[in-house]
């Protein structure tokens, strides 16, 4: 049975430390040692325990862990069998045993091998025979301090050795990546050669790390064909349906423009689903039309949306109640015509690419509350902006919405100049930015150009005081107190100390004035203030004006005060 | 360096001079006379070295009252001294 195992285990590894030892054993001869049993069995067995385990050992953990799994369970069995074999004590039969236990021996020796052995044995139980015949074959040219440094080493390493060799065997099998992708260097080191290089997987690792890296903002590609697609289908479907949308659309957004002062109005609740469903479309409009220069916008679209996006909610209140007077006073050709005055001018100003597109929703809110019969008109009137527009563009997704209404409402592809890039920029925002607001906003933009960003918030900041630069600086010096006193202190007493450098104020600037005028000066200069503080005791023998400068100012302002020499014979500053 | 400069700050200190703030002053209260430009520093240094006095000023009668709080009435107790103190 013994025999028949060792001859099952040398079948499956051929140039095996086993196979070698079944040679030894049939060409030797029997002999029968005279020796106790105790001793000789101790004796050979570690004899032939240290060659075989060094070289059970040195075949990496695959094998000592197939041996292993195997050893175990026939362990028990060769235990058996070895104490039935022990009243006939020949070498071969202790080889015999050996072969059929070296696993275990082999296991007891290194530890550090069977540490790593049982965790990725799960992994790596597949890969052990395309390892195994690569590794095998240089054991001989492996030396026992090697594989001791082996196993002394990190564990770590070894485990992410073995799932590189599992990596290996994915893409071989073209299975999927579960692991670090880093050990393929490894790897290779690994099946090469076994002189293990430690200190090469480290930085592949962490080179060739996904988590470590930086990961570029995830940005969904739009696919100009499909949208393209849908862009037709869909105007179509929006043709109708479009008016029907758009006229509570336009209706909503007024009424809360003059009710609502939130930065974030959400009056179209009910609207909101079907707006999403305009959206997508007017996107995919939008898609088609702006097939021209899409770098050049993305370039522009990214900066801008990042800026325009807090200023969004910011301008919305503000420009609402301007855009809804133009709405209410305009009607449609007229107001299209003043609307595109309006819409040239910002665009002249430069800032005008959102309010352009404002603008233009803004005239399709007015257009829809006329009759559609001049829509047509808008249309043109709109696609014609939308040619210039193209120059400037929205970058805000409410820029972008806007486009979408009119793009909606034209119900054809020509319009809406905006590029892809508008639809990647509004797919990343659009969804994250709430789109009631960007809906409330299609109504009415704020014509107001972008860089007054918070005038329109809800806060009544009212009449600027005339004490508050006055008290701005004072504050100031409170908060130096403060801190100075370093503790806690009430409200009223922070106002007494107001009151007090008011006081000192008063009080410093009369004695500047005296000493300037004892001098016979109408400039205070630097020697008043020096006396001024000598008279406060600040300044004395001992402590020089210097040395408070030097204390107490920041090192710029010392350099102003006192004079030091510089190079080419110069004092700066000039006494 | 004085104890002063190397106080531990939990709350960041503007160490700059509002020179604005003092010309403004200044000109408010003498028009006709006129500021040098290191002058507004100096100002500035006296200023400091005035808030510091006060405010330890403060500490000291604070503690008198054996109060851990800042009150209205040990601030103008500690005004009175200083300004008197501060008068050229």
């Amino acid at each position: 049975m013994a025999e028949a195992m060792a001859d099952s285990y040398s079948q499956d590894s051929e140039p095996t430390t086993r196979t070698l030892l079944r040679r030894v054993l049939d060409t030797a001869d029997t002999r029968t040692p005279q020796r106790r049993r105790s001793a000789g069995i101790g004796a050979q067995k570690s004899l032939l325990e240290t060659p075989s385990s060094r070289r059970l050992s040195s075949s990496t953990k695959t094998n000592a862990r197939r041996r292993s799994q195997r050893a175990r369970s026939i362990g028990r069995l060769a235990h058996v069998q070895t104490s039935g074999h022990l009243e006939e004590q020949t070498p071969r039969t202790l080889l015999k045993n050996i072969l059929l236990t070296a696993p275990e021996s082999s296991i007891m020796m290194p530890e550090s091998v069977v540490k790593p052995v049982p965790t990725p044995q799960v992994v790596q139980s597949s890969r052990q025979e395309s390892i195994r015949g690569s590794l095998e074959l240089q054991l001989p040219e492996l030396e026992p301090p090697t594989t001791l440094a082996l196993g002394l080493l990190a564990p770590g390493r070894r485990k992410r050795k073995l799932r590189l060799s599992v990596f290996q065997q994915g893409i071989d099998q073209g299975l999927p990546l579960s692991q670090e992708p880093c050990g393929n260097t490894s790897a290779s080191s690994l099946t090469s050669s076994l002189n293990l290089t430690f200190a090469t997987p480290l930085q592949p690792q962490s080179v060739h790390r996904p988590g470590l890296a930086r990961r570029p903002p995830t940005r969904r590609a739009v696919d100009v064909g499909a949208f393209l697609q849908d862009l037709q289908d869909t105007s179509l479907a929006l043709a109708s349906p479009g008016n029907s949308l758009r006229t509570p659309v336009a209706t909503l957004p007024t009424d809360t423009v003059l009710e609502d002062t939130q930065p974030f109005s959400q009056p179209l609740v009910g609207h909101s689903p079907s707006v999403y469903h305009s959206l997508p479309c007017l996107s995919y409009t939008e898609a088609k039309d702006a097939e021209k220069a899409v770098s050049h916008r993305t370039q522009r679209s990214g900066p801008k949306l990042q800026n325009h996006s807090p200023v969004k909610p910011a301008q919305l209140l503000a420009g609402k109640s301007k855009k809804v007077d133009a709405l209410a006073m305009s009607f449609p050709n007229t107001s299209s015509a003043i609307a595109g005055e309006d819409e040239v001018e910002p665009l002249q100003g430069g800032v005008g690419e959102n309010a352009e597109e404002r603008m233009e929703e803004s005239l399709s809110v007015s257009e829809v509350k006329d009759t559609t019969g001049t829509q047509g008109s808008v249309r043109t009137d709109k696609s014609d902006r939308n040619e210039t527009s193209e120059a400037v563009e929205a970058k805000e997704p409410e820029g972008s919405s806007g486009d979408e209404n009119i793009s909606g409402r034209t119900a054809s592809p020509e319009l809406a100049s905006s590029t892809t890039e508008f639809l990647q920029a509004r797919q990343l925002q659009f969804l994250e930015s709430a789109p009631p607001p960007s809906t409330a906003i299609l109504s009415s933009e704020p014509l107001e150009p972008l860089p007054t960003r918070l005038p329109p918030r809800a806060r009544t900041l009212g009449p600027r005081p005339r004490q508050d630069p006055h008290k701005t600086g004072l504050n100031h010096y409170v908060k130096l107190f403060s801190f100075y006193a370093k503790m806690p202190m009430e409200k009223k007493a922070l106002e007494m100390v107001e009151k007090c450098l008011d006081k000192y104020f008063q009080h410093l600037c009369d004695d500047l004035e005296v000493f300037a005028a004892h001098a016979g000066r109408k400039t205070v200069r630097p020697e008043d203030l020096e006396l001024l503080m000598r008279r406060q005791g600040l300044v004395n023998d001992q402590v020089s004006l210097h040395v408070l400068v030097e204390r107490h100012l920041p090192l710029e302002y010392r350099q102003l005060l006192i004079p030091c020499a510089f190079s080419g014979n110069t004092v700066f500053p000039a006494q | 360096m004085a104890p002063s400069t190397t106080v531990s700050q939990r709350k960041k200190i503007k160490r700059k001079a509002p020179r604005g703030f003092l010309k403004r002053v200044f000109k408010r209260q003498k028009p006709h006379l006129r500021l040098e430009t290191s002058g507004d520093l100096l100002v500035h240094l006296n200023c400091l070295l005035f808030v510091q006095r006060l405010a330890e000023e403060s500490r000291m009668s604070a503690f008198e009252n054996k109060c851990g709080v800042i009150k209205k009435e040990h601030v103008q107790a500690a005004a009175k001294v200083i300004l008197k103190k501060s008068r050229g």
